[in-house]
């Protein structure tokens, strides 16, 4: 495929991702700075971990939210450390719906705990695969010999 | 300037050697490495989330630091226990699985004084609050953005730069590099402007962490004391510290005893006094401050207590004057569920000085003259004969009372109280009018065994004890309380007393010091007689003013006074001149430089290095009181004049009020006091 084709593709891509969609803010662009030829795969390395990790938090804060008694302060903490990640990613949509859950959970209002939880797994799923199909489109470049775009 | 932008963009080598890397503005030719800071500075970082910290670390290593990274903060604590002196820097994660993150801050302040930076996607203000007032020298906000990283090395830098100037002989400096890199700290923190806009604060912030809690070493600045080797302080040896401190009492714990306590070898007491000072604030962080508040010392840590104390005392002084039959039953009641009522109002603030006043009441009731018309033991200064005729109408005015028992506690502590004038004077007053109401019955019981035949006296720094009379017209501003008190020769007639209790000295001849009190008196219909008090002691003097942390113990050889005391009309009495002669007794201990003071404000006194330091010898206090309008007091001043030879000493004790017990009281003679009564 032609790399030009490509470099358009990649462009809307991420275009929609920062502005259309809101899934990534200003953040990503920075991980995407730190990356240089000493190290190529950084961002994906690190958002690859993200979401291993982030899958991880989601059940764990499930399993907090199905407890009889919920114990919302580690509710709390564990939202936390999503929204801590997310934000560290660029993950902007996730972040957002990471405060609302911590507001919910400030409330103790269990039922829009759960309502959150639920928004988060979409928005996961959902950005996750325009991140993976991003990433593709970047490494086609990569093999096909052309550059990433400047953003 | 360029040096160091090249150095930033062109060194890719992040493992350069930090430890020599100090800059230095002049002689950066002999020292090019030195360039390269911040570059190589070592940095640990412990979060459990690996996504950051993987970001983090490429980050880091993009600042040129030598980047640690942990995910657990047990492994990073052991980490850094192994390695001593291994990291300049630690960023911590607030949560943590396996220890919160403010316990690992905890630990690493105090066992290896890194600064720590603190770390969250909780940005709540509280949760900032707290990472800082666990010793967290700044707290970063996910996501962390490279920028803000670039400049962490300010917060290695600062504590370096106050470690030189306040810790430095508590020898935490390892080596000589460092100290090189202190002492070219400020040519350094001119020269890096341009790199890090916020290497500015640096310099603007680094006093700010000094703390100046106990030591007096702190002008000690010369590098070159630095070269003692770094105590760490494990936990076991820290254990050993608590223990000894708790043993000792944090108030009393002063590291040459700690030290002794603590027996281990190779200790130095500055090593200690380091570590408490760390220990203290540690305490302070951990307790809210809540003691300290209204710049209160130390020494009152339980304010609740000493409070109570003084509400009990209150309470008993009522009951005895009710006794000695001074207040009308009804009169009685009111105050009592005035004071009863006030509780809370009084818990924030101990008066500690009550005690001691109290004690001095003791013991001069003893020494007054059975004849004296006054009826309180206390007054220091007799009333004339004829004056004493005018006192008319008796009892305490309950209603004012209240007032002015509830804002005593916000006040400061008795005499110092006086900011302005009449408010904080009055409040003190009532304390102290209320511990001389009790006088009378001193003999039955004696609530504090704080007399003590001795020759001491003590004495608040600030004089005056003012009573009010008791039909105040109206309404009085709120610090006014209008007490009178009948007097025991004329049963109908209210006594005011101003009551200075004035530290004066004479030198080992006598020197007649003099004590002027001015004060107007509200008064209604009723006449009243101030009296304007003095307690002079035949020995010496101690004064103890709790104005701030300090008991100042005065010692004033001497003691007579003469006071002539001016009344105004029906409205008010006014104290004027009243002259004590103090005739030193005994020894003149020191030569004292004259001290004049505005009671009112006593800023001197408040002053806590002043009164620290030094001696503080009041020479003259003169008492102005302006008559308003029968209602307020305007101002009382106090200066004392003419003390040739005044000793203070200045004790830097904590006192609590049980301390206050020790403080002697000095017997005076009645006719040793004149006092004139105009009109």
């Amino acid at each position: 495929m032609d790399v030009r084709l490509l470099q358009r593709q990649w462009v809307d891509h991420i275009s929609a991702l920062f502005f259309r969609e809101g899934f990534l803010d200003a953040q990503f662009t920075q991980l995407q700075q730190l990356q240089d030829a000493s190290t190529p795969d950084f961002v994906v390395e690190v958002v690859t971990l993200y979401f291993e990790d982030a899958d991880r938090l989601l059940n764990n804060l499930w399993n907090t939210l199905s407890q009889p008694v919920v114990d919302f302060k580690k509710v709390d903490a564990q939202v936390h450390q999503l929204k801590g990640s997310s934000a560290s990613i660029g993950a902007q949509r996730v972040k957002n719906t990471c405060v609302c859950f911590i507001n919910c959970c400030e409330e103790g209002d269990l039922e829009a705990c759960f309502g959150c939880l639920h928004r988060l797994k979409l928005e996961f799923t959902q950005w996750k695969s325009k991140l993976e199909a991003l990433f593709r489109i970047e490494q086609q470049i990569v093999a096909a010999g052309g550059s990433l775009p400047m953003i | 300037m360029s040096a160091m932008q090249r150095m930033s963009s062109e060194s890719a080598s992040t493992g350069s050697l930090y430890t020599s890397c100090l800059p230095v503005r002049g002689d950066s030719a002999s020292l090019p490495s030195q360039e390269l800071f911040p570059a190589g500075l070592r940095v640990l970082v412990v979060d459990d989330d690996i996504t950051c910290l993987k970001i983090l670390e490429y980050m880091l290593q993009k600042c040129q630091y030598r980047v640690t990274t942990c995910s657990e903060a047990l492994t990073a604590l052991s980490l850094l226990r192994e390695k001593k002196d291994g990291f300049d820097l630690v960023i911590s994660d607030v949560h943590m699985p396996d220890m919160d993150g403010f316990k690992l801050l905890e630990l690493v302040g105090l066992e290896m004084d890194l600064p720590v930076i603190m770390m969250s996607a909780d940005g709540r203000t509280s949760a900032v609050m707290r990472g800082i007032k666990h010793g967290a020298c700044y707290y970063l906000i996910k996501p962390v953005r490279i920028e803000e990283l670039k400049n962490i090395w300010q917060h290695f830098f600062r504590k370096k730069w106050n470690g030189s100037k306040d810790l430095e002989h508590s020898g935490s400096f390892e080596d000589s590099d460092r100290q090189k890199r202190v002492a070219d700290k400020a040519e350094y923190e001119s020269s890096v402007n341009e790199g890090t806009d916020g290497s500015w604060k640096t310099q603007r912030k680094k006093r700010d962490f000094k703390d100046d809690e106990d030591d007096d070493e702190h002008e000690n600045e010369d590098p070159s004391a630095s070269k003692k080797p770094r105590v760490v302080w494990s936990v076991e040896l820290h254990q050993q510290f608590v223990n000894a401190v708790n043993q000792l009492g944090i108030d009393k714990a002063v590291p040459k005893r700690i030290l002794e306590l603590m027996n281990v070898p190779g200790l130095t007491r500055e090593n200690v006094a380091s570590h408490l000072q760390k220990f203290r604030l540690y305490l302070k962080r951990i307790s809210g401050m809540n003691q300290h508040q209204s710049g209160l010392p130390n020494s009152f840590c339980n304010p609740m207590e000493a409070n109570s104390k003084v509400g009990s005392l209150i309470r008993l002084d009522f009951h005895s004057l009710a006794a000695a039959g001074q207040i009308p039953p009804q009169t009685l009641a009111a105050l009592h569920a005035e004071l009863l009522g006030q509780p809370s109002g009084n818990l924030l603030l101990p008066r500690i000085e009550s005690p001691v006043i109290l004690q001095a009441s003791n013991q001069n009731s003893k020494i007054l003259p059975a004849e004296d018309e006054v009826a309180f033991g206390q007054p220091l200064f007799k009333c004339q004969s004829g004056t004493s005729k005018r006192f008319s109408s008796s009892g305490i005015d309950a209603q004012d009372m209240p007032s002015s028992f509830s804002s005593w506690p916000s006040n400061q502590f008795g005499f110092m109280g006086s900011n302005n004038d009449l408010g904080g004077l009055n409040n003190t007053n009532n304390s102290l009018l209320m511990q001389m109401l009790q006088q009378p019955q001193q003999h039955q019981q004696e609530p504090f065994n704080l007399v003590t035949p001795d020759s001491h006296i003590a004495i608040n720094v600030q004089p005056s004890c003012l009573i009010v009379p008791s039909q105040l017209p109206n309404s009085l501003s709120g610090g006014n309380c209008s007490i009178a008190i009948n007097h025991n020769s004329q049963p109908s007639s209210n006594i005011q007393i101003g009551s200075n209790s004035v530290l004066t000295t004479s030198k080992s001849t006598l020197n007649p010091s003099d004590i002027a009190f001015d004060y107007s008196i509200l008064s209604s219909q009723s006449t009243n007689a101030p009296l304007g008090m003095a307690q002079v002691s035949d020995g010496d003097f101690k004064n103890t003013g709790l104005l701030s942390n300090y008991s100042i113990p005065v010692s004033v050889p001497s003691s007579v006074s003469t006071s002539s005391v001016c009344t105004s009309g029906a409205a008010g009495w006014r104290l004027l001149n009243s002259n004590m002669n103090i005739a030193s007794l005994n020894r003149l201990p020191g030569h004292l430089p004259n001290l004049s003071g505005s009671l009112v404000n006593h800023d001197m006194v408040r002053n806590n290095r002043f009164v620290g330091k030094g001696t503080w010898l009041p020479s003259r206090f003169s008492v102005h009181g302006i008559e308003s309008a029968t209602t307020n007091w305007n101002s009382m001043k106090t200066s004392v004049d003419d003390v040739d030879k005044v000793k203070q000493e200045f004790s830097m004790d904590f006192l609590d009020g049980s301390k206050v017990e020790k403080t002697k009281l000095p017997n005076f003679p009645s006719n040793d006091f004149m006092g004139v009564l105009s009109k």
